[in-house]
């Protein structure tokens, strides 16, 4: 039985048609799993869904009623039992989960409008039971990790859901920053779900989760419908080649992107960056040295210290003792300023925190650089345009113009602008975070193809990845942080995924803990 | 994205340059709306029996221009904090408190240069202190600017005893402020140079720049190693000095000074900037749709005023076109990043 059905809908933006005549058909108890590249139209298609930006027509086909796409709104969609959990987790982070849970839903009331915290608190606990957290309803969001506050944010949506198997549940990248234990968990749970009789609609650019759990697998490209693939039928390979389409692939996994800096003897290499001692924020005494060429990924759970250790190296969290060599600065003066002066770049796991949404692509590029383009008491606004142009060619960024606004551009494309503010001031060190999240496999490779570039022209990279694949895929070596300190230090040739997990999760003795200290 | 599938050269994925260039008509139309109703409006006026014979003489026109002058000043002074996502609510109550001591000092004799940097002195202190409780202090700007409003309309009720100054003004200030040179008021000359040091300060150097940059993310500003407190600071003090100038200008304009006056441009320069950001560049503010903005009020409440309506007409109207201009600005900002 159809839960959802969705004909011809279509919607453009000016001249881009983001949806071309999509249909989409999700089974009643299934999880349904869509995918695509950045720019595919997924986004535009669960907008739509969800009534916040109308399609330009269509039918959307929910709990047997028929709407007209062109006129179907937030209500409609909370009416018919679409709810949306986001990419970002919208969470309230300076109240409880209680309050959170409650948000939306409503509390609880006694006479005179009272909430009724203890039955508040009771129905809490159950949900929280059911959903598998480890939390308390007293519990501040704030206080939790990340990955468990997604969990809240989904059971937030999935909790009206109670007895009505009328529902659906759209997850945008709901494991995007989730450690893989708590993928499995999660991933768990919605199987669970499903074989209930809850429709789930999972929106993911993990391949892997979308073989393991998909019931029916929907690949969007270019705002058109590529395929439908069956549960028993979707396969690693045959997904990658939907979503690409005839776009060559990059080779990750050939030994030629993995630099020769990273296979020579490391010490014939200048020393980059050398932390001793380091302490700051999560981590506790991280010591090591990253050479010239190299390419290091930082592989650590969430609370592990892998984005304090960044933010201590670019002067965002201040030093408590111990030293950074190499940057010209130490102690409590060092700030982003001195950081970039040394030749530092840092990209944030959080896009939103470093672009400037509401400025053009040009003005997005040129802000670390502004200074070249000042000559003659002013600003060269036709040479930092023109130089705009060539940055989108080189690294490959897809926008309508250099003077479009930034947020008009998937987030794959953000990305690929604040890497470029970056590499165009050819850094010595990168600091990276989570420099793929959210964005989609081709992307990715040629993300890491951007970064393999400047470090064969010298620079030196430190990625932070929880995907820790990604990192024994595409590093020359492997750092491995657990409760703030650095607990194993992987050369390339036993860079292996294992190593890495059980080091991440410190399943292994603490006798051998010592010996690798 | 419209490219045909299946295209594999890296050469599909750079942007096509074929309709980089081309603005739509809409863009058009939505940049220069304001500029159209403020035609319009200056039409409508000329040909309405009650005004055509009062609103579109020259000495209407010149008395206008002049008139706008200062509060066009006063609403550059908003305008640059407002870049940077901060309001500064005490423009007006600066521009006050300089032309009351502007007025004062002039009057008994002190040379007339000195007079005018007093004047942007006080502009100046106030604007860094503004800075400074807004940096250093992390007080809220509306709070901070508020309060340092209201401690220098005290200090104007002081000395000037709520008594507007007048007389003793040199004569060659006065005759500057309400001659004219090639049939323009000399003010509006002022004006003129002001905005266009505005707008060179905000466009055309790295600090503006730094400035927008501010006002569109905080934090992605000090990921670049921009000094945002510094920015932030400086911001409020460029709007504390051009509020001095305009009290200087204010004085050489009206030959004296009146305690009243800082209220009422707190208001309207506000509703001039908030407009700015509806026209000329949509979504965003700017210079040139400030004066834009100016203008549009001015003409509208000169034909109202000429044509019989009562003076308390003008808050109407300056109400409404805060609330329009704030409603308008959100609303194109939003359309502006709409995916």
């Amino acid at each position: 039985m159809s839960a959802l059905r969705v004909r011809g809908l279509r919607k453009s933006f000016g001249a881009t048609r983001a949806l071309d005549d999509v249909g989409l058909d999700v089974e009643q108890g299934t999880i349904h799993v869509l995918l695509g590249g950045n720019g595919s139209g997924k986004s535009t298609l669960l907008k739509a869904l969800a009534g916040v930006v109308p399609a330009d027509a269509g039918e959307i086909e929910v709990a047997g009623r028929k709407h007209d796409a062109s006129s179907f709104n937030p209500g409609l969609a909370r009416e018919s039992g679409l709810h949306f959990v986001h990419q970002q987790a919208s969470t309230f982070q300076d109240m409880t989960v209680a309050e959170n849970l409650a948000i939306g839903r409503g509390f609880e009331l006694g006479t005179g409008m009272r909430i009724q915290w203890r039955k508040v608190r009771r129905r809490t606990e159950e949900v929280l039971a059911r959903f598998e957290i480890p939390a308390s309803p007293d519990t501040e969001m704030a206080e939790l990790g990340r990955a468990t506050q997604t969990m809240v944010a989904i059971a937030r949506a999935l909790q009206d859901q109670e007895d009505v198997d009328q529902g659906i549940v759209f997850l945008d990248e709901p494991t995007a920053c989730l450690p893989a234990k708590e993928t499995v968990i999660l991933l768990d749970a919605l199987r669970r779900y499903a074989a209930a009789g809850q429709t789930i609609v999972l929106v993911t650019h993990r391949l892997k989760e979308a073989t393991a759990v998909a019931d029916r697998a929907t690949v969007l490209r270019d705002g058109r419908l590529v395929a439908t693939v069956d549960g028993d039928h979707i396969d690693h390979d045959q997904l990658v080649e939907l979503i690409m389409g005839g776009v060559a692939v990059l080779q990750p996994r050939s030994p030629a992107t993995r630099s020769p800096a990273g296979r020579v003897a490391q010490s014939d290499r200048p020393e980059a960056l050398a932390v001793n001692g380091l302490v700051g924020g999560a981590v506790r005494e991280a010591s090591f040295e990253v050479h010239a060429g190299e390419l290091v990924g930082i592989a650590g759970l969430l609370g592990s210290g892998r984005t304090t250790l960044l933010r201590l190296l670019f002067g965002l969290t201040p030093v408590e003792s111990g030293e950074i060599l190499g940057v010209g600065s130490r102690g409590a003066g060092y700030r982003p300023r001195d950081a970039m002066a040394a030749g530092l770049a840092y990209v944030p796991e959080d896009r939103a925190e470093a672009v400037f949404a509401d400025m053009s692509v040009s003005d997005n590029l040129s802000i670390a650089t502004l200074r070249d383009y000042w000559r003659g008491l002013r600003l060269r606004h036709g040479a930092e345009q023109a130089d705009s142009r060539n940055l989108l060619g080189t690294f490959l960024i897809k926008a309508s113009s250099e003077v479009a606004p930034v947020a008009t551009l998937s987030g794959g494309n953000q990305q690929k602008v604040v890497l470029a503010r970056w590499l165009r001031r050819e850094p010595r060190v990168l600091l990276l975070d989570e420099p793929t999240q959210g964005v989609d496999i081709a992307a990715r490779a040629e993300i890491y193809a951007l970064i393999r570039q400047a470090t064969d022209e010298g620079a030196c990279a430190l990625v932070v990845c929880a995907d820790l694949e990604e990192i024994t895929t595409f590093c020359d070596r492997a750092l491995v942080l657990r409760d703030g300190r650095v607990v194993d230090d992987v050369p390339a040739e036993q860079l292996q995924l294992e190593r890495l997990e059980r080091e991440v999760h410190g399943t292994i003795g603490a006798a051998t803990e010592a010996a690798v200290g | 994205m419209s490219s045909p599938t299946g295209t594999s050269s890296v050469s599909a994925l750079a942007p096509r340059s074929g309709r980089r260039r081309r603005r739509p008509l809409r863009a058009y139309l939505e940049a220069y709306a304001l500029v159209g109703c403020l035609v319009a409006i200056a039409v409508f006026f000329s040909l309405y029996s009650e005004t055509a014979d009062t609103f579109p003489t020259a000495g209407n026109l010149k008395t206008l221009l002049g008139n706008e002058a200062v509060l066009g000043i006063v609403a550059l002074a908003a305008l640059v904090p407002l870049v940077c996502g901060q309001f500064d609510l005490s423009v007006g109550a600066i521009t006050g408190l300089s032309s009351i001591v502007v007025a004062d000092t002039m009057s008994s004799g002190t040379p007339v240069l000195l007079t005018a940097l007093i004047g942007i002195g006080i502009g100046l202190t106030i604007g860094t202190v503004n800075g400074l409780l807004v940096t250093v202090a992390g007080v809220n700007s509306v709070i901070a600017t508020l309060g340092t409003a209201t401690i220098a309309a005290g200090i104007v009720a002081q000395e000037s005893g709520g008594v507007a100054i007048a007389g003793n003004i040199p004569e060659s200030v006065f005759n500057f402020g309400s001659g004219e040179t090639l049939g323009i008021p000399n003010v509006a000359y002022v004006l003129l140079v002001v905005a266009v040091a505005v707008y060179y300060l905000l466009d055309h150097t790295p600090i503006g720049r730094y400035v927008y940059a501010l006002g569109s993310n905080v934090s992605a500003a000090r990921l670049v190693g921009l000094r945002t407190d510094r920015v932030l600071a400086f911001s409020f003090v460029v709007a504390g000095v051009l509020a001095g100038m305009a009290g200087v200008l204010q004085v050489a304009r009206t030959g004296g000074a009146d305690p009243r006056l800082g209220d009422n441009f707190t208001l309207a320069a506000f509703a001039a900037a908030f407009l700015s950001a509806a026209s000329v560049r949509p979504g965003r503010f700017n210079v040139g749709g400030a004066m834009v903005g100016i203008f549009f009020l001015a003409v509208l409440n000169s034909g109202l005023s000429l044509a019989g309506a009562p003076d308390y007409v003008a808050l109407y109207v300056n109400g409404l076109a805060l609330i329009i201009g704030v409603a308008l600005a959100v609303f194109l900002g939003k359309r502006r990043l709409a995916v």
